[in-house]
């Protein structure tokens, strides 16, 4: 793709967001939506190859059904009460509820309506995945975040737990590390939402720290092209450093104390505790052991076996990676070693 | 609700049962999309004549005109397909599957 076609493709997927985050209006919100998800086929539909056309070809179906369903919420919302502000949803009003979850569900891929996620992931390149599963998250998220007074939470809360069980065991047999992230991205979102209706700053704190380790992840893949689990085991002669700051990053994903992935989920499952939740508290830690466990599994054949390899991989050290990435450093650190800063919010809320 | 409402209301519903359900070729769901955003077109038309929203006589233009965009993205996306499989049933993408 050409670079003047790229800045105003790139330039568009930006101002939709920002749209749909800035406006209160909802037809404002569906419209950026809209054009937030009509300028990323072009970038989905980059290298052009029957893999890339057929997760376009998904991603667009999905999408342009979840925002006529979201369309038509906003109609029916309007019939019945002559409002067209994001906060004036009835949350008593059956139809709209139900119909604005699905279409932002479906917008984010969450459990009855995740299966594109991993297929559309796969069929696209690490960087635009990346988009796919950060970028693109961000103005469904916003409008929840915008109206989570109105949302009928027992179906959220629904929602959020078959989230997490998909997320857990969808990717427990999965050789593609983009599948893997997939999955990891649909239990994160479950996460997510599962806090949303007692403390929306949870969310947007799990969201951060999301983003920040799927931006990492996908960007230490994209240095080598590691998209299997048998490219990602013979990294170790190629770049030790990059390997093991992968395994600790794919840790901190999973939750693991020690690093900063830990401290959402100890923040939720607290919130969750303080508000009688604590069956659903329980569900989701151990599931999060599911995710855990499918991570574990890519450092035991990372760095506690030796695949057969030919002689001379063994000099693939002396070729340097060609790209380079801004910000990787800082990035490391941030999404790795921020849990000491847990104090801070206690003071959200 | 009046009958016309409901009527319209019965459209999308089929339009959208559609989308869903007859899953057999590309083309008869990208019509799908269209008959929905035809029956918010004439719904939000109605309502806003109806309830007499003076501000809001834009908005089913700009529901057509995002409409056209979103038919466009989805008929060249449908001429990528049936360039790449030689047709254009749903079926036959199952590349990525798990």
């Amino acid at each position: 793709m050409k670079l003047p076609i790229l800045t105003i493709v790139m330039t568009t997927i930006f101002t939709g967001t920002m749209l749909t985050m800035i406006s209160s209006h909802w037809l404002l919100i569906w419209i950026g939506l809209e054009i937030n998800m009509l300028s990323i086929i072009p970038i989905l539909t980059k290298n052009q190859k029957p893999r890339s056309t057929e997760a376009a070809t998904k991603y667009f179906l999905t999408q342009a059904t979840a925002s006529m369903l979201l369309m038509f919420t906003i109609v029916f919302n309007a019939m019945h009460s002559g409002q067209w502000t994001t906060t004036n949803i009835d949350p008593n009003n059956m139809i709209v509820s139900l119909t604005m979850i699905i279409a932002l569900t479906m917008k984010l891929g969450m459990t009855p309506f995740h299966f594109w996620v991993p297929e559309v992931t796969q069929g696209v390149s690490l960087m635009t995945g990346m988009l796919l599963l950060t970028w693109q998250k961000l103005a469904p998220i916003s409008i929840m975040m915008q109206m989570f007074t109105s949302i009928n939470s027992i179906i959220l809360l629904l929602i959020a737990l078959m989230s997490v069980l998909v997320g857990g065991w969808g990717g427990l047999n999965q050789t593609q590390l983009r599948k893997i992230l997939a999955y990891s991205s649909i239990a994160h979102m479950g996460w997510m939402m599962a806090i949303l209706t007692f403390c929306p700053s949870l969310t947007m704190l799990n969201l951060l720290i999301y983003l920040m380790l799927t931006i990492i992840m996908f960007t230490m893949l994209n240095m080598n092209t590691n998209t299997t689990t048998l490219t990602l085991s013979n990294l170790w002669n190629k770049s030790p450093t990059i390997t093991m700051m992968i395994l600790i990053s794919l840790l901190s994903l999973g939750g693991l104390p020690p690093l900063t992935g830990f401290l959402p989920k100890w923040v939720i499952i607290q919130e969750l505790t303080k508000n009688n939740n604590i069956a659903m508290a329980t569900v989701m830690a151990i599931m999060a052991l599911l995710n855990l466990y499918f991570y574990m599994r890519l450092i035991y054949s990372t760095s506690l076996t030796l695949f057969p390899t030919p002689n001379n991989i063994k000099m693939k050290w002396q070729f340097q990676p060609k790209k380079r990435s801004l910000f990787l450093s800082p990035l490391i650190i941030l999404s790795t070693l921020t849990l000491p800063l847990s104090p801070v919010f206690s003071t959200l809320n | 609700m009046p009958s016309i409402s409901i009527n319209i209301i019965l459209a999308f519903t089929a339009a959208l049962l559609g989308m869903l359900m007859f899953r057999s070729h590309m083309m008869s769901s990208l019509l799908c999309l269209e008959g929905m955003m035809l029956s918010m077109f004439i719904l939000s038309t109605l309502i806003i004549l109806n309830m007499q929203f003076t501000m809001s006589f834009i908005m089913p233009i700009l529901l057509l005109v995002f409409a056209a965009c979103e038919a466009a993205i989805g008929l060249a996306l449908l001429v990528t397909v049936s360039n790449i499989y030689g047709l254009d049933h749903i079926q036959n993408l199952n590349l990525l599957q798990c």
